[in-house]
């Protein structure tokens, strides 16, 4: 375990000193989120739960809660998802 | 919008998806590259829309996941061929339709021109048709380069042409030369009489009030009186010896501007009595149409009008601006009339007469010729009206006519001098 999150914390210190984008060398997740009624979620593994008051994002590391009403999933591709609705709260968990 | 199109030409599918974990349907279907949207939580169930592409790859996805796909809608281009496949006629007129279509395009059905205003469009037109280049044309047999070079070979004074094909319509610009007519006429000159050596003669009597020679001798002074004929200026230059005798002739073709004061008879006569027309109110028309040479018509001209006119107007169908049918329509209308005879006023009269009288003197301004004065009046006897009287112009009175050329007399002469040398 100690192991991998020293390699992870070197991979990130080389990233920045390289000023390399984290998102394609760490995969981190990016979220962009537009007003409060739209996000966009790119480079994530898959969805745990969707309905339509609260959608989880699983993603390298962690989990995205992301709370609201009416939520639509207006696409969902391999790389990319878009959601609208009315936006009350995004979380980061483990 | 283009996404939509496209979506709908390709076909797509909503369903429904039930089950244990449809999520990790989902999450496969992303896995696999299938394109999701607009996917909507329903109970326990998703709702989503789905290309009929990735639909097709669904089924190994469903037995893994063990869950159920409901089919809601089928939407798009696939479909609709599917559900209307047994109407050949529709497919037939479709092709058909397409087919017209490119057929018809490849024809040029249009000419415009641009830029053109002393050639008028139809003279153009009549020209290009002499060059088997007119609308309903092949679009492949057109040849700008070619059309260009006959342009501006016919019409000296077209300076610049530019043909080119837009869509099924040829577009020609044109750049005219604006000063025209007096270029040609220096160049026409120029190029016919630099051999031929002329003089300038008066065309009419006069007294000479300004001379300036640009070649040529004059023969005349300011204040001399020319009779008509008289050669003003000679193209004729003596070649003198030192002993001032003339040895031989340089001809030469004569330019001068000469002004002289000339005198016109001015006269115009208007009867004072006219016909006035009084239109009655019946009148017969006659409606027609007219294709190639059939003509389809309605109403009738037959009358017993005393005396009346007959007014026709007729219009020629036509596609865009220079594609005409064989097709024309129009109207023919006989109007009755009762005519007086009448006489003007005095008024009348005169200001009719002065009217003219302005007219005319304003198409001498325009030759460039002055009116100095006039002693133009009016007399009205009961019959008629008569403005007589001289004008006294001052107007350019030079015309060309060959110089008489009497050189071998002289050569013949200069021989026999230079052998007393």
């Amino acid at each position: 375990m100690g192991k991998e999150k020293e390699n992870e914390r070197l991979k990130e210190r080389l990233a920045s000193a390289a000023s390399m984008p984290k998102d394609v060398v760490l995969g981190a997740a990016v979220v962009t989120i537009i007003g409060a009624g739209e996000v966009c979620i790119e480079n994530y593994r898959g969805i745990i739960e969707y309905t339509d008051i609260l959608i989880r994002v699983q993603t390298k590391g962690y989990q995205i809660k992301l709370q609201g009403k009416n939520l639509q999933i207006e696409y969902y591709t391999n790389d990319e998802m878009k959601i609208t609705g009315k936006i009350v709260s995004l979380e980061y968990c483990k | 919008m283009i996404q939509s199109i496209i979506r709908y030409m390709h076909g797509y599918v909503k369903i429904r998806v039930e089950g244990y974990s449809p999520e990790r349907f989902l999450n496969l279907c992303s896995y696999h590259q299938i394109y999701i949207w607009g996917l909507t939580p329903c109970g326990n169930a998703y709702e989503m829309y789905m290309s009929l592409k990735g639909f097709r790859k669904l089924r190994p996805i469903v037995r893994k996941t063990h869950t159920r796909i409901v089919l809601i809608l089928r939407v798009g281009l696939p479909f609709f061929i599917h559900k209307y496949r047994k109407r050949k006629l529709f497919f037939l007129s479709l092709l058909l339709c397409l087919g017209l279509l490119y057929l018809y395009s490849s024809f040029i059905w249009d000419i415009h021109f641009e830029g053109n205003e002393k050639w008028t469009n139809e003279t153009l037109l009549e020209f290009l048709e002499t060059k088997e280049v007119s609308p309903h044309m092949l679009k492949s047999k057109v040849d700008c380069a070619q059309i260009v070079k006959d342009i501006r070979k016919e019409y000296d004074d077209i300076v610049w042409v530019s043909a080119s094909i837009d869509g099924s319509r040829l577009r020609i610009q044109i750049k005219e030369n604006e000063d025209t007519f007096r270029e040609e006429e220096d160049t026409g000159g120029d190029q016919e009489e630099t051999k031929q050596p002329t003089d300038l003669i008066a065309a009419k009597d006069g007294v000479i009030t300004s001379i300036i020679t640009r070649s040529g001798v004059p023969q005349v002074h300011v204040g001399d009186t020319v009779s008509k004929g008289d050669v003003l200026v000679s193209g004729r230059v003596e070649v003198v010896s030192d002993s001032l005798e003339v040895v031989g002739y340089q001809y030469q073709k004569s330019d001068a501007d000469i002004f002289a004061d000339t005198q016109m008879h001015y006269e115009d006569t208007i009867s004072t009595k006219y016909k006035k027309k009084y239109y009655e109110k019946s009148q017969k028309n006659l409606y027609y149409v007219k294709i190639g040479s059939w003509l389809l018509s309605g109403g009738t001209l037959k009358n017993n009008y005393k005396e009346w006119e007959l007014h026709t107007s007729e219009h020629q169908l036509k596609l865009g601006e220079s594609f005409y049918l064989p097709i024309s329509y129009g109207r023919k209308v006989v109007k009755s009339y009762n005519s007086k005879e009448k006489t003007h006023t005095k008024e009348e009269l005169q200001k009719e007469l002065s009217e003219n009288f302005e007219q005319f003197s304003k198409k001498l301004q325009e030759k460039g010729i002055q009116i100095k004065e006039n002693s133009v009046k009016i007399h009205i006897d009961q019959n008629a009206a008569t403005a007589v009287g001289e004008l006294f112009l001052n107007e350019s009175i030079t015309e060309e006519a060959n110089t008489e050329i009497i050189e071998i007399e002289r050569n013949e002469q200069d021989e026999s001098v230079r052998t007393d040398d």
